[in-house]
């Protein structure tokens, strides 16, 4: 029996990654079994695309791995790169990242499927073409066929490249970073497909940096720092006790495990919008929304993406006008007291200016002193050798830092955080959240959060403003509405 | 699909439009009597005087005020009743159909040379970047496209006519005739079509989808087949409606070089010897072959690219 | 797999050498139009039959042409109205290409709608078509030829500028910056020029090299200026009969002209096409 297992094994040994300038990947030694999937976590840059690419005999020209990689016993780094390839689609298939742009953008997706059948499982075009309508109906596509992949949802682009995978029929699915650019209720989507295969047998080897991920999938977790495994072993032992320093600042990073905020006494309100709607392209967002943030408090906005988070936040600020309803503002207070935080901090910066210019001119413009900008840079634990950069020299977090820096010179009463921490990493948007509630104690300043996260919500909001596809939303205390029946909103 | 014909006829119109009212307002500029130019056009300078300019005058009104006159113009052009030309007195449509059948001629053989340098020259090049042919096709292209068409002309006359005495510097009637202003002209046009076909290869052999047909374990052959040629098919078509312009506007310089007896080569004519009649003729007609050659353009694209089926 | 090595990084210094090699040569050219006329004092009409087709090297340092007039003062001269008259006709260009697409970007509405429909008149024809139509009003006249191209050419500044300023002031940092309070001529000085400056020089040397190609083809076709005015392409086809007596004054005019085009275009390019 021990021995059957072996061979349906993927046992990685003391695998190395070279470059022309030294080894990028070090050492790494991990295993996959079936029911027992394997998954990868770490930033990118961390070296875990390359322990994949070296198991698919990818790697990138001028990389070169070292040591061994066994699949169902063969030594595959031993194989020349033709044979390996012959590997492609038949012991191995890859769940592409995004793969709305891994699908070829003139073919229908039935096509895409079907040639898999016929070109490398050699089946006649009729047999290929039910095959692949069989494989399309699995994930639930059975009406697709004839879609291009312009034509599809995110979510569906990612069925449709599950679909392939099945087409495949490999002992071994790697899957790389599978949620990256999916929101919440796709990313479960996908983790449940992806059990779906554990279940059926599949050796499944995922590549993510989403803590959430790597718990739902369960089997191994391995962590990745700087091209070196650092912890390893079973997921509840890895999420439960982490051994390496950088995994306890991971876990300790996800919001799931944060302590929940506790609601301040909120001040007069700052933002009023009364009976709110708006419609994009024929479809309503929202209808009759009713939103009030005051001083000192958070109040969320939460949906899928496409839900209309962001315009609501920008009717509040009057950048964009609304269907139908009011916006009240705080009397008496100047507009450039009302700010806001973006998604992409490199966007929220003129890209051929340094940061030092930007503030200099700021400052300039309003009569401020330019110790009141030092003082907020020290205090946002910002470096002053940072000013001189750009902002494509700075990394987000740092750069995000310098976002709320700029806002905060200004003495703002209420803050639009539109998704300003879902670009980062899990540790830089641990600091700025911090930084951001650090700021909202001592100053009273209003916070719309603008997020597809409900963890992050529940834990840091006073009240969150669900918006859900049909035009419905609800308003309730935060930790209500987020444990309650609403989650499939997410 | 609709929608880019609606906007090829509206250019259509457009080139009507702009053609005509330059061709009236350069009737009414140029000096002297109009009507006497006009019935020297019909009856021969001999057999032209007051009388018959007089005729000419009250047939046509052309002693109305302009706005009735310029109305008239464009009425007579819509009708496709392009007049009388002023140096021959034969119907324009009559020269036009001998000169645009051997203009055709000229600018499909440009066409078919220069697909058969450029794209391959491209293809060639974008699978392997930076490598000895790419380098190679980017210098031959960089230098090609300094040199205006009508110095390119002049060296291929010198070497292949003059010096080599292979082929005739210039006439009309013999396919060897057609080969020193056709590979002028492809020259140009394939300098060009060659480095949008390298970044296409170039840029489909990077794309994430093409890379994934690999990891499906497709064969390289029917990786290449079924998702790289349209692919990078698209850009290089779209991009043969820029190089319509070229064409037009090559057909007229390397005509007049040749002495080619073409509808560039009478364009240039009409305009030296003032024959407004044939201007406009010889313009229009070019003009509406380039939008004629521009939707055909737009037809193929959209029939490669289901992206643009679908945009309306 | 994103983990990929940037191919394109490799062709970066050769990007770079090709905008030296360009803009060196731009410099050489310009100080031979510029110094040239003013070192050489000789008349580039002054005819001196006795030296009809001199040869390159003699009396004449590059020979003189069938009338005997000295090539290097005709070139010089030449050079100077090729390169004179296309920055004339880039500057007219440009100057109401840019500001035009400035405001369609900004304003937008009625302004917008009526200089696309003035773009598309124009782009409704090859330039050089239009350009020949207007020259029917006067052959071998200077206005018609500067006239038309500087109309065909505004277009492409104006597409360009307005497209990318379009899509700036969609930017979330021209947001921003309204938000903190700064006005419109700070955006477009900080924001906006920043970003379309190094387009519009691209544009302008492309637009320099067209005009340079026509004017020199209108003339060498016989439609553009006339002899004996010193123009590159006319002097080519007049010196073309003696090719065989001179072939290297045949040649050298057009030299000049690919020289000037090639370093416009190496200015331009840098890299890609």
């Amino acid at each position: 029996m021990n021995v059957a297992t072996d061979m349906r094994d993927l046992s990685i040994a003391g695998l190395s990654v070279s470059g022309g300038a030294g080894p990028i990947v070090r050492d790494v030694t991990l295993s996959v079994r079936p029911g027992q999937p394997l998954t990868l976590l770490g930033e990118s840059g961390s070296g875990k695309s390359l322990v994949a690419q070296a198991v698919m005999g990818s790697l990138p020209p001028g990389l070169t791995a070292s040591g061994h990689i066994r699949l169902a016993g063969t030594d595959l780094l031993a194989a020349p790169a033709a044979v390996r390839r012959k590997g492609w689609g038949r012991t191995i298939s890859l769940l592409p990242q995004e793969p709305w742009l891994a699908l070829d953008p003139t073919m229908r997706i039935a096509g895409q499927v079907a040639e898999v059948h016929r070109f490398v499982h050699g089946r006649s075009a009729q047999e290929s073409r039910l095959r692949a309508e069989e494989n399309l109906a699995e994930v639930g596509l059975d009406r697709a066929g004839t879609l291009y992949p312009f034509q599809m949802s995110g979510g569906m682009c990612q069925r449709a490249a599950i679909a392939i995978t099945h087409a495949s029929d490999s002992a071994l699915l790697i899957a790389d970073e599978p949620t990256k650019g999916l929101d919440a209720a796709l990313r479960d989507g996908v983790v449940e497909r992806l059990k779906q295969e554990i279940a059926a047998g599949r050796l499944v080897f995922t590549i993510t940096h989403d803590v959430a991920v790597a718990g739902a999938l369960g089997g191994m977790i391995g962590v990745m720092l700087d091209g070196r495994l650092v912890d390893y072993g079973p997921a509840e032992e890895v999420l439960s006790a982490p051994t390496h320093p950088y995994t306890k600042a991971l876990l300790a990073a996800d919001p799931a495990t944060w302590q929940r905020r506790v609601p301040t006494q909120a001040g007069a309100p700052v933002v009023t919008g009364r009976a709110l709607a708006k419609a994009y392209g024929g479809r309503s967002l929202f209808e009759g929304l009713d939103i009030e943030v005051s001083a000192g408090e958070i109040v969320a906005v939460v949906g899928p993406s496409g839900c209309g988070k962001t315009t609501l936040g920008n009717i509040l600020l009057g950048l964009a006008p609304a269907g139908s309803g009011t916006v009240e503002r705080q009397g008496g207070v100047p507009p450039v007291r009302f700010q806001k935080l973006y998604q992409d901090p490199p966007a929220a910066f003129a890209p051929h200016q340094t940061i030092r210019r930007a503030l200099a001119d700021l400052v300039g413009l309003h009569g401020l002193s330019w110790g009141k900008a030092e003082a907020l840079i020290a205090r946002l634990r910002l470096g002053e050798h940072l000013l001189d950069r750009r902002p494509g020299e700075i990394s987000g977090g740092e750069l995000q830092r310098f976002a709320l820096a700029r806002g905060l010179l200004l003495d703002p009463v209420f803050l639009f955080a539109d998704e300003a921490t879902s670009r980062l990493d899990p540790v830089s948007q641990k600091e700025v959240v911090e930084l951001l509630l650090e700021i909202v104690r001592d100053t009273g300043l209003a916070v719309l959060l603008v997020t597809h996260d409900g963890a992050l919500a529940d834990k840091i909001a006073d009240r969150a403003v669900l918006l859900d596809r049909p035009a419905a939303w609800v308003s309730r205390r935060a930790c209500d509405a987020l444990t309650t029946g609403l989650a499939p909103c997410f | 699909m609709r929608r880019f014909l609606l906007a090829r006829l509206a250019q259509a119109g457009l080139v009507a439009l702009v053609v005509g009212t330059l061709s009236f307002a350069l009737m009414r500029a140029l000096p002297g009597d109009a009507a006497m130019r006009i019935a020297a056009g019909r009856y021969g300078p001999d057999a032209m005087t007051g009388q018959a300019a007089d005729k000419v005058r009250l047939e046509l009104g052309l002693d109305r005020p302009w706005p009735a006159q310029f109305l008239d113009w464009l009425e007579t052009l819509a009708r496709l009743d392009l007049g009388h030309s002023l140096v021959t007195g034969a119907p324009v449509i009559e020269e036009l159909k001998v000169q645009l059948g051997a203009s055709l001629w000229l600018a499909a053989a440009a066409l078919l040379i220069s697909l058969a340098i450029g794209p391959v020259a491209g293809v060639l090049a974008g699978l392997r970047p930076t490598g000895w042919a790419d380098r190679l096709g980017l210098a031959a292209s960089v230098s090609l496209r300094a040199v205006p068409p009508f110095v390119l002309g002049l060296v291929l006359i010198l070497v292949f006519a003059i010096w080599l005495g292979w082929l005739p510097p210039a006439g009309f009637g013999t396919a060897r005739d057609l080969v020193l202003p056709a590979l002028t002209l492809a020259l140009g046009l394939a300098a060009v079509s060659s480095r949008v076909t390298r970044d296409a290869v170039a840029a489909v052999a990077r794309a994430p989808h093409f890379a994934f047909a690999r990891h499906k374990g497709l064969p390289e052959a029917v990786v290449v087949r079924r998702h790289g040629l349209r692919n990078a098919a698209i850009p290089v078509v779209s991009y043969l409606g820029l190089q319509a312009i070229y064409l037009v506007e090559g057909v007229v310089v390397v005509e007049s070089l040749f002495a080619y007896p073409g509808i560039g080569h009478a364009l240039v004519h009409a305009i030296v010897e003032r024959d407004i009649p044939m201007v406009q003729g010889t313009a229009l007609a070019m003009g509406l072959i380039f939008v004629a050659v521009t939707a055909c353009v737009d037809a193929a694209s959209a029939w490669l690219d289901p992206r643009l089926r679908s945009a309306r | 797999m994103s983990t990929g090595l940037d191919v394109l990084t490799a062709s970066r210094p050769r990007a770079v050498t090709a905008r030296g090699a360009g803009a060196a040569l731009i410099a050489a050219l310009a100080a031979f139009t510029i110094l040239g006329p003013l070192v050489i004092e000789v008349d580039p009409a002054a005819q001196d039959l006795s030296a009809s087709l001199a040869p390159v090297g003699g009396d004449y340092l590059l020979g003189a042409d069938h009338y005997g007039r000295s090539l290097l003062a005709r070139l010089a001269h030449g050079a100077r109205l090729s390169f004179g008259m296309a920055f004339l006709t880039m500057l007219t260009a440009a100057v109401p290409g840019i500001l035009l697409g400035l405001v369609a970007a900004w304003r937008g509405g009625l302004a917008e709608r009526a200089f696309e429909l003035l773009a598309n008149i124009v782009l409704a024809l090859p330039g050089l078509m239009l350009v020949l139509l207007l020259l029917a009003f006067a052959p071998g006249h200077f206005g018609p030829l500067y006239l038309g191209l500087a109309l065909t050419l505004w277009v492409e500044f104006y597409r360009v500028t307005r497209a990318t300023t379009t899509s700036l002031l969609k930017e979330p940092h021209v947001e921003a910056a309204k938000l903190l309070g700064f006005g419109p001529a700070y955006i477009l000085r900080c924001h906006v020029l920043p970003v379309i400056a190094p387009l519009i020089a691209t544009l302008a040397a492309f637009a320099m090299a067209t005009a340079i190609i026509a004017i020199s083809t209108l003339s060498a076709i016989s439609v553009g200026l006339q002899p004996p005015t010193p123009e590159l392409g006319s002097m080519i086809v007049e010196l073309l009969p003696y090719y065989a007596e001179a072939p290297l004054h045949v040649l050298a005019p057009a030299v000049l002209i690919v020289l000037l085009v090639l370093g416009l275009q190496l200015v331009a390019r840098g890299e890609g096409r």
